[in-house]
């Protein structure tokens, strides 16, 4: 009795082992329809933004679990086009990748796998012709925010703009939390100059109104949502550094300056921040990177560096970007030379060990999305 | 302004008063060598200018003719510039498009232009667009790396690096004839129109005027081939229109006690689109560039005795422009800023031989530049500048050594915030030839030069991304050359070969720096270029009245960033340096017709500072054919040319992504009577 239901079990077990084979084999977890290549399961792709004029934007792919090389130019490897010039924000929806061309003014839906499944330009938009900037997305829509004041909703999947929103001026970060939408308004660009402003839309995704605008410190750029809470940077040129600040949606939208911050991002329950300042008291002037964190549960902030072991160089180097793999905690930090050559990425461990630096193919990686 | 306006006023009317007269012929020395074909070997006396191109220069020094730019098909400055060895011309395409000559990689900056003797200056920009200027009056066009060979010249020019000289056609009259007239007409590809009208004149014995007149206009909205990966398109320029007036009017007054004073007017007017960068996916480009120069120069030149000669220039000069582009991310819709520059500026020098070979020449220049513009936070700055060279030449048996020792004290005073420190700099050069043998011209050369450039206006005061705490940009050019030339057989009028070495370093090279702001301007970059010019002319007279001259000129350069050690690009070649380029140019003229060929080659170059393949340019080579020929009539002569531009319809950007026209043409027809 016992060996028949010894052999029994196997059998189920074999059985069932057989089916998950099979269920891995004949339902691939991503769409790499088109590919010309064989990508691993878990894929980091690397946007970026190229220079200015110079149609040099990219999208590297990498690896996380180091079992595939590294592609430079996986978009051009798999469209057969270039992605064009000055890329400003890419975001992973639905098993797809959606990046935005800030200056060939486009929107463009890739699969898994980098091949192009279809693509929307704006300029022939009078509403949009001045660039699409950033992107969120829910409930099968994209909404993007556009230098000219205006907020389009998208389909995700036809990429058909379906309505506009006509709010302040030069648009630039947005966050999607608990359906609402938050936009920064940045500035405007007059005979005068420069007006920066000091406005963050809410924006009800229900109705696709403006419902609500916050006062932040002048000139909002970065909008993130962490664990129930949107964070912004403003880049007020008045203040020692740029500001970081936290929006509280439960608490009536209320705003809270935590510190000062360049580049921030979300992960692990935590909100991982750099401040970077430039020493001009010698020459050649240096930049001067403190990394810190800001405990969204507990609201405190740890002014430790969260890196062990950087390298040296880390210290000094412009970091242009900075992301938290959501599966395996990973941090990553993209340095730029701007327009001298590609930038780098520096990875290190959820406990901040430091696990290797690779060159990203491209000049300013300005963002990444993880398939894992 | 108006105190320096009288001022100005006043230096022209004394010069006016105190000047004597002289006749203009000149005999030159029979060493030259032009990249054209209007030198010969040989004593001659001729009415034109004498060329400043010469084998005993101990600087190296290139020129081309007005004659030879039209019998070469060259269609503007910079396509002239391009083919003088050592210089990397910056040509964002088009008729309009900027276009900015750097020499021996140096930066555009560091090249100071003189048009008919007296310096023209950009202090807003720092860079002069030398597009701008019309090849219709220009009977002479030379590039002297380190400075000129003569002495008397204003201490501005003394000061450059490498100095690019305009020299524009002085009336010239057949027989007793008291007035000539010139209309011509150019016509091409691209809308291209220019009509040119000239009337020389003659009052008295004394007297001679010019007045020159040119409109041009043209849609430059030419076809590319735009090549993105898989996909190869044909597209137009678009938003690339540009109408230009240009006008000139010279008095020539030849004093009676042989002094010379000259007297200009120059305005010059465009409107031109910007078409910007060739940006995949988005065609739309809505920028326009306006532009108003307008100045007035007088120049006074005087040999009162042997030993004394003197030289004295004054100028102002008005820049205006105004930039607009329309989109929705501008307030309103559309955006423009306006910028004023004025420059009042006076030159006096004075040339002294007390001995036998030995000449000692003593420059003082007073500038004064206003810039206005309405971007926010210009504090409207005032430049004065006291720039003083004191140079001296002795030659004594095979030695020829020049040096000079050029002093500069700038101050500036702004409206708001503080103003840069003030800046006082000292700076020598010394060059020496040797003449082995007097019978044979056979020279060797070695020059040093210290130089700089100060700030311009934009570097220092920009809207935040200016930085006024900048010091000059320093460079040191080094030289070791060696001239030749002689005339083989009786046919052959002259064979004249140039071949220099040369090492150059750029110090705190002022580049944009990121910061945690912004970008801002810095004292950051460290250059070493090394490189050799290899320049060749010769010319035939052969039988039945055929003439025949070739010319060419090639290039070896590595221009080195050296700025940092830790980065990807340390020890790699500037952007947009081949590492050859080279051209040449053959004309052959014959009784019925004029031939003219010519070749541009440039080899591959990066057009990002990281030398990776991803960031390189094609090589090209551009070819032009011309075929022209002048008929004389009893009183008047009709020249009629055709021109074949790119004729293998090449497509090759000079800057990426700011394509050139393929193959075009022109056609141009001109009457003198």
């Amino acid at each position: 009795m016992k060996i028949k239901n010894l052999f029994s079990l196997l059998f189920v077990c074999a059985v069932g082992f057989a089916a998950v084979s099979c269920s891995d084999d004949d339902d691939p977890k991503w769409n790499d329809d088109g590919s010309k290549v064989v990508l691993p399961e878990h894929r980091m792709f690397i946007l970026n933004e190229g220079s200015f004029n110079l149609n040099n934007a990219c999208i590297e792919f990498y690896a996380p679990k180091k079992d595939a090389d590294i592609i430079d130019d996986i978009f051009y490897k798999q469209n057969g086009v270039r992605l064009g010039d000055t890329a400003q924000d890419m975001i992973g929806y639905k098993g797809n990748i959606y990046v935005a061309v800030y200056r060939s003014n486009y929107l463009a839906k890739l699969n898994a796998a980098c091949v192009e499944e279809t693509r929307v330009s704006f300029i022939g938009d009078p509403d949009l012709q001045a660039g699409i900037r950033y992107m969120a997305a829910e409930d099968g829509y994209i909404y993007a925010s556009f230098h000219g004041g205006v907020v389009a909703k998208i389909n995700a999947k036809t990429l058909q703009v379906e309505a506009k929103l006509h709010v302040g001026s030069n648009l630039e970060g947005v966050a999607i939390e608990d359906d609402n939408l938050y936009v920064a308004n940045s500035y405007s660009q007059g005979e005068s100059g420069y007006v920066y402003f000091t406005d963050v839309f809410v924006i009800d995704l229900r109705t696709f109104t403006k419902k609500e605008t916050l006062t932040v410190v002048k000139n909002p750029n970065d909008v993130i949502e962490e664990d129930d809470k949107v964070f912004v940077i403003s880049h007020d040129y008045g203040r020692e550094s740029y500001v970081l600040q936290m929006i509280d949606p439960a608490a009536n939208n209320s705003v809270k300056e935590l510190c000062y911050a360049t580049q921030m991002a979300g992960g692990n329950d935590m909100l991982y921040i750099v401040d970077s300042r430039t020493d001009y008291s010698s020459k050649p002037w240096t930049a001067h990177n403190t990394f810190s964190t800001y405990n969204i549960k507990t609201g405190k902030l740890n002014q430790t560096s969260f890196l062990k072991n950087a390298p040296v160089e880390l210290g000094t180097a412009s970091i242009y970007m900075m992301v938290v793999d959501d599966e395996t905690g990973d941090i990553y930090l993209g340095v730029t030379h701007y327009a001298d050559s590609n930038g780098e990425m520096y990875r290190f461990k959820k406990d901040g060990t430091f696990v290797e630096k690779f060159d990203c193919g491209g000049q300013n990686p300005r963002r990444a999305v993880f398939f894992d | 302004m108006g105190k320096y306006h009288h001022l100005l006023l006043s230096f022209l009317t004394i010069i006016a008063a105190v000047s004597p007269l002289r006749g203009h012929s000149e005999t030159v020395v029979p060493d030259t060598i032009t990249t054209g074909t209007e030198q010969k070997v040989g004593e001659v006396t001729v009415t034109a200018r004498k060329s400043p191109v010469r084998v005993s220069a101990a600087m190296p020094v290139q020129a081309i003719s007005g004659e030879s730019m039209s019998e070469l098909g060259i269609q503007n400055m910079a396509d002239a510039v391009r083919r003088f060895a050592g210089t990397n011309v910056r040509d964002y395409g088009g008729i309009g498009g900027l276009k900015t000559v750097s020499v021996r990689n140096m930066g555009a900056e560091h090249t100071g232009v003189s048009y008919d003797g007296a310096p023209v200056s950009n202090c807003q920009g720092g860079q002069i667009d030398i597009g701008r200027f019309s090849l219709d009056n220009v009977s002479m066009l030379s590039l002297a790396i380190g400075q000129s060979e003569d002495m008397l010249q204003p201490a501005k020019l003394y000061a450059s690096a490498a100095v690019l000289n305009i020299i524009t056609a002085t009336p010239e009259f057949e027989g007793d004839r008291c007035s000539a007239f010139e209309v011509q007409m150019k016509g091409g590809s691209f809308g291209y129109v220019n009509p040119m009208v000239r009337w020389w004149q003659k009052i008295g014995d004394r007297v001679r005027t010019s007045l020159d007149g040119n409109f041009m206009r043209a849609d430059g909205n030419y076809p590319f081939t735009l090549v993105n990966g898989k996909h190869v398109t044909r597209e137009r320029r678009s938003n690339s229109a540009i109408d230009s007036w240009h006008g000139e009017a010279n008095i020539y007054y030849d004093m009676a006690d042989g002094g010379e004073l000259q007297v200009k007017g120059y305005y010059f007017y465009s409107k031109r689109g910007l078409p910007g960068a060739v940006t995949l996916y988005n065609p739309i480009s809505t920028e326009t560039l306006w532009d108003k120069n307008g100045f007035v120069q007088a120049k006074y030149r005087k040999e009162f005795t042997p030993q004394w000669r003197f030289l004295a220039i004054g100028k102002y000069n008005y820049g205006w422009n105004r930039d607009r582009e329309y989109g929705n991310r501008f307030e309103g819709g559309m955006y423009q800023d306006f910028h004023t520059q004025n420059e009042y500026y006076l030159s006096a020098s004075a040339e002294y031989k007390p001995a036998d070979g030995l000449s000692i020449a003593l420059a003082q220049d007073g500038i004064i530049n206003k810039l206005k513009s309405t971007i926010g936070g210009c504090p409207f700055p005032t430049r004065y500048t006291s720039l003083t060279a004191l140079s001296a030449r002795w030659r004594h048996g095979i030695l020829t050594a020049n040096g000079t020792l050029s002093g500069t004290y700038v101050t500036e005073h702004v409206k708001s915030g503080d103003k840069p420190e003030d800046l006082k700099r000292l700076i020598p050069s010394l060059a020496l030839s040797v003449q082995p043998w007097s019978s044979e011209m056979l020279f060797f050369r070695a020059m040093y030069k210290s130089t700089f450039r100060t700030p311009s206006f934009n570097d220092l005061y920009y809207d935040r991304i200016g930085n006024r705490t900048l010091r000059p940009e320093r460079a040191n050019e080094y030289d070791l050359g060696v001239t030749w030339s002689r005339s083989f057989f009786p046919a052959m009028d002259y064979f004249s070969v140039t071949f220099d070495g040369y090492f150059n370093n750029v110090n705190d090279k002022i580049v944009a720096f990121p910061t945690t702001y912004a970008w801002k301007m810095a004292n950051f970059g460290k250059v070493h270029i090394t490189g050799i010019d290899i320049t060749l002319a010769t010319a035939f007279s052969l039988p039945y009245n055929v003439n025949l001259a070739l010319s060419a000129a090639y290039t070896w350069q590595r221009a080195l960033d050296l700025t940092d050690k830790s980065s990807k690009n340390y020890k790699a070649q500037l952007p947009y340096t081949p590492e050859h380029s080279g051209n040449a140019g053959v004309t052959v003229k014959t009784p019925w017709l004029t031939l003219g060929y010519s070749l541009v080659g440039v080899g591959k170059r990066y057009y990002l500072a990281q030398n990776i393949p991803v960031n390189e340019i094609a090589g090209y080579v551009e070819q032009t054919l011309t075929l022209g020929h002048e008929f004389k009539f009893e009183k008047c002569r009709l020249g009629l040319r055709g021109e074949i531009i790119n004729l293998a319809d090449k497509q090759y950007d000079v800057i990426k992504y700011y394509p050139m026209p393929g193959r075009s043409w022109r056609l141009v027809a001109n009457v003198k009577f």
